[in-house]
Formats: structure tokens, C-alpha cells, sequence
């Protein structure tokens, strides 16, 4: 803590903080309790997987996008898919895209559940956090059942998915959703009529609709202020366009609301599941890809648990992609942060960070080096220096 | 009132079974399609399903198989057709289980199978020699290399059943 004029102090969080479970540094400028600033320092967690993408394969690339987010996997891979797949002017099968939509949303309820259990944790209600866990657990299984893996399923492969789905599996889905949404309609009572909880997440960070716009918000957090935005609807990609979905949206813009859009978003899932199980369109699982994807460039966006998704692709006619271009939904959300700080107590600070449900790794595209060289670029020796020079 | 019912739910969850499992005592099955340590496969005969093509080390995102390839001969037969696996080496600590070596398997000789418990206390335990890796001998079968007529194991890829 450094003392500033008077009575004011910024107080530094991270990279290493008990409040927040992946390093980000956050800088808060306080008067007593209130909050009068914010800054934040991205990529501590930068892990060149953009580099990486430029000496691998797009099949070998795939594997490593997937790895880009642990609770949002199968998206980053869509993503990539979908763009590739327009570059090669090949379409997966109806079926394929259909049981990308299908994973596609379980996904959804789990990185849901997830972010209900740490957004009740950071609110200090952690009996909530232990039952929406061990709810998710429920989908969890049904991923492993479908796709052999809890995370990074790696259903997609370019052209199609790898898993099919059987009768059974789909028995085991309905019977998991069934119990699903029993609980969820319970968690959508208890956090709009627990006081101690609504104590902290009613009229805290509240994002005007005019303010969402402004800040670029994305995603639930930006429903949740009323902005009807949402990529399954507004450019239906992969099958959305044959299950559609309805747009869940809240009007309020706090925290609650936040909770509000996500656990409706769960309703909206588990209908567009059953849909697709219903409904699911026989045939093949892949068609066939060329190895070499034909020069070009393109843009791929899919709606992500947490928001918008981004991929840039650029091809340069051979089996290895030119640029991978990767923008998750954190980033344009992390400023909403850092405005809806100020006038809040410091004691709020978790709860609004995690109302975005950030997630700092898939987020840190770029990391700055703060040396003494002026020019943006350079070259390996110079690394090499400043890497020797940094550990003496 | 209140009480009542906070103390009804509280003995309503006591009766319930804990959903949680007690790890290295009890296990919890994993799932058919669970993606967890390679093993390469045998034919009935004995003979190994691995040809050496290399096909998975190049699908391999991380890096992690090497494969050197050496000839077969009727006298030395380890696999059917011209060559097999003479290395092959999976690093552990590299592998992301993706299952992509699976997939690029023209043979079905690598499947990811269902062993999860891959701890090491040095790094070079890590890697997994052939001999870690392949598959018991079947019953019936005999052990590689064998002796074999000219002319028998002339096709890598033999008439497979339909993996369907």
C-alpha cells in the first residue's frame, strides 16, 4: 500500500492475490472505502498460442485453440471450424453441426453452473457454490459420456465431429436435464429471494444500457442490460438457425440481473438440447477435407458461455494457417470492470469482476515488455539479452 | 416455522448419500470413450498392428511419439507387411490425449485406453517405450518376431472388420 496526497491510496491486487484465482494486476485507487479508480495490467498468463498456430497444421492448430479456455473448449474449436471449413468451401453434415450445437450448449450449462458457484463463493455463500458444483457434476458426466473427456472434449475435427450420439446417450441426457432444470428452477428462486445474498448483488455495478453499448460489453453480461444481443440469433452459425433460440434479457443491469440472464440462459439451453435430440438429422459425421485450405482470409464469431467470440483466419494456400487471430469475450468486458469500480466499496471489487465471468488466461493475447529499447520490434538476440539481463 | 424447516432440510441432506468418492480406496469408472494411456494392439496371431508409417507421430499436435520404422522378413516377422515399429516412444509428459494418433492410425494399432493413474518420480519414466506400450501376447498367439511363410503377411493393412 503507497500513500498518496492526503487521505488517498491505491491499493495494488495481483498477479498473486487470494481474491482471484488466475494473476491479473488490478490497481484501485481508493478514498476510505470508496473506490475512485481502477486500472488493470493484462498478460500475465500470455502463452503465444497464436505462435503456436503458426507452425502447426490446422488439424494440429485445432487441438491447441481447443486448449485456449479449459471451460469453454469446444466454442474455441466451432470457431476455428466453422472458419476453416469456409476457407476450404467444404460444409460439415447436418448431423455434425447438430451435435456441435448439442455439446456446443452443454457446455454452456457447465461453464454456467460453474460461474453461479464462483459467483456465490465470492459472495460469501458457499453453501450455493458446493450445490451447483456438484449439479455440474451431472453434466460433466454426460460430456464424458458423449465425448470420452470432462474438458476440452475435442468433438470437432475439420468437416465434421467425431462423436456420434446414441439412443442411450440420449436417454441419459434427458434423464440428466430433467434433474437439471428441477435444481436450476430452485437456484433461480434462491437468488432472487435470499436476502443475504441479494444484499450483495442487488443494485451493485450496475451498467446502464447506454453504458453497455459504450463499453462494448458482450455476451450475458451485456443482456443483462437489456442489450438483445446474442450471435446465436443474430448470425445463426452451425445448426442454430434449425434450433433457434430465444434471447434472454434483464433490464436491471446488476448483479442480480447477471445471475438472472445466466440461469435463464439455462432454461434456454435445455430446451434447445431436448430440440436437437428430437430432432437430430441422420447421415454422415464428417465430409471429406482437403488437406491444403485455398488462400484467403476470413472472420469466424460464435457466441461463447461468456459473450462474443472472435477468430481471424488468414490461409495462404498450404496446410499451415498464416494467422490465427484470437479475441475472447473477456476483453471487451474487462472495461465494463473497471468503470462499474468506481463509487463501489473495495469489499465489492470480487463480485463485480466475477459478474463478467472473466477468464484472464484465454484473454491475454499480447504481453508488453518494459525494457529500454524504444522500437515496438525486436529481434531474437535482443530477447535473448533482456531475457539474460532480466535473471541476473 | 422457520426452524422447522431449516433443521427439515438439514436431516433430509444428513440421510443422503454422499455424492463425493473416497479416491485411492474407492473408483469411479471411467466412461467408453475416456481418452486416457496408449497401448499399441496385437492381432490374434500374435503379430503387432503397428507398421511404423509414422502417420501419428506427424498428426501428434504435441510432439509427443516418435516412431522409427526398420523392415520385416519372413525369417523376423513383427508385423504384416514390409515394416514395423522398431522404435516407439511416447512421452507422457508431452501428450494432451487428444486422441488424434487414434485417429490417424491406418491400422487401429494405437488406442487410447482407459488407464489414467500416470505419475513418475523421473522424467525419463515419462516416456513409454514400445515395450510399456504394447499389449499382452492373445491366447493362441505368438510372440514377435515370429518365422513366417513366405508370401502369408504380404498386405500392412489386412482385411479388417468394419470398426462399426
Amino acid at each position: 500500500m503507497q500513500s498518496q496526497q492526503g487521505n488517498k491510496f491505491t491499493i495494488p491486487i495481483g498477479p498473486q492475490h487470494p481474491a482471484l484465482k488466475e494473476p491479473e494486476h488490478f490497481e484501485f485507487n481508493v478514498d476510505g472505502e470508496l473506490v475512485t479508480g481502477a486500472s488493470v495490467r493484462l498478460g500475465y498468463v500470455h502463452r503465444g498460442i497464436e505462435k503456436g498456430t503458426e507452425n502447426r497444421s490446422f488439424v494440429q492448430s485445432m487441438y491447441l485453440l481447443e486448449r485456449v479456455c479449459g471451460i469453454c473448449s469446444h466454442v474455441h474449436a466451432t470457431a476455428f471450424c466453422l472458419g476453416v471449413e469456409r476457407l476450404a468451401e467444404i460444409e460439415a453434415p447436418p448431423r455434425a453441426q447438430a451435435i456441435r450445437v448439442l455439446v456446443a450448449e452443454l457446455e454452456r450449462i457447465h461453464s454456467h453452473m460453474l460461474w453461479l458457484g464462483v459467483g456465490a463463493h465470492e459472495a460469501g455463500f458457499d453453501t450455493l457454490f458446493m450445490y451447483s458444483w456438484r449439479d455440474r457434476e451431472t453434466v460433466l458426466n454426460l460430456l464424458e459420456d458423449i465425448t470420452g473427456n470432462r474438458i476440452n472434449y475435442s468433438t470437432n475435427v475439420l468437416g465434421g465431429v467425431k462423436c456420434d450420439i446414441d439412443r442411450e446417450q440420449a436417454a441419459a441426457i434427458r434423464q440428466g436435464l430433467d434433474f437439471l432444470e428441477e435444481r436450476t428452477t430452485h437456484y433461480l428462486d434462491v437468488v432472487t429471494s435470499d436476502m443475504m445474498f441479494l444484499r450483495r448483488t442487488r443494485g451493485v455495478g450496475v451498467m446502464t444500457y447506454d453504458e453497455s453499448q459504450r463499453l462494448g460489453a458482450v455476451g450475458p453480461t451485456a443482456r443483462a442490460s437489456g442489450v438483445a444481443r446474442d450471435l446465436r440469433v443474430d448470425a445463426a452459425y452451425a445448426a442454430y438457425d434449425k434450433y433457434p433460440v430465444n434471447l434472454v434479457t434483464e433490464t436491471a443491469g446488476d448483479l442480480e440481473a447477471r445471475f438472472v440472464v445466466r440461469i435463464k440462459e439455462l432454461f434456454e439451453s435445455f430446451r434447445v438440447i431436448r430440440a436437437v435430440l428430437d430432432d437430430l438429422p441422420e447421415g454422415d459425421l464428417t465430409t471429406r477435407m482437403p488437406r491444403r485450405v485455398k488462400e484467403g482470409d476470413t472472420i469466424s464469431r460464435v457466441e461463447a458461455p461468456r459473450g462474443e467470440l472472435f477468430y481471424y483466419i488468414k490461409s495462404n494456400g498450404t496446410d499451415t494457417a498464416e494467422r490465427v487471430k484470437v479475441r475472447t469475450p473477456t476483453l471487451p468486458n474487462m472495461a465494463s470492470v473497471l468503470t462499474l469500480a468506481v463509487g463501489h466499496q473495495l469489499a465489492d471489487m470480487p463480485m463485480i469482476l466475477v459478474g463478467i465471468d472473466p477468464c484472464f488466461s484465454c484473454n491475454d493475447r499480447m504481453v508488453s515488455v518494459k525494457g529500454t529499447l524504444d522500437s515496438q520490434c525486436w529481434t531474437w538476440e535482443q530477447l535473448r539479452q533482456y531475457g539474460i539481463e532480466y535473471y541476473r | 416455522m422457520n426452524l422447522l424447516r431449516g433443521f427439515a432440510t438439514t436431516i433430509k441432506h444428513v440421510l443422503e448419500e454422499p455424492v463425493t468418492v473416497e479416491y485411492p480406496e474407492q473408483e469411479r469408472p471411467v466412461r467408453e470413450r475416456f481418452k486416457g494411456r496408449h497401448a499399441l494392439k496385437r492381432y490374434d496371431n500374435g503379430l503387432e498392428k503397428c507398421i511404423g508409417c509414422s502417420l501419428c507421430a506427424a498428426a501428434c499436435p504435441a510432439d509427443a511419439i516418435w516412431v522409427e520404422a526398420a523392415e520385416n522378413t519372413d525369417d523376423e516377422r513383427y508385423s504384416p507387411g514390409e515394416r514395423y515399429a522398431k522404435t516407439y516412444e511416447i512421452n507422457m509428459l508431452r501428450c494432451i490425449f487428444c486422441g488424434y494418433c487414434e485417429d490417424a492410425c491406418p491400422t487401429e494399432a494405437i488406442v487410447l485406453e482407459h488407464e489414467y493413474r500416470l505419475s513418475f518420480s523421473d522424467r525419463r519414466d515419462a516416456i513409454y517405450t514400445k515395450d510399456r506400450l504394447l499389449d499382452p501376447v492373445p491366447p493362441g498367439g505368438q510372440d514377435t518376431p515370429q518365422i513366417t511363410e513366405p508370401g502369408q503377411f504380404d498386405r500392412a493393412i489386412p482385411d479388417m472388420e468394419d470398426p462399426d
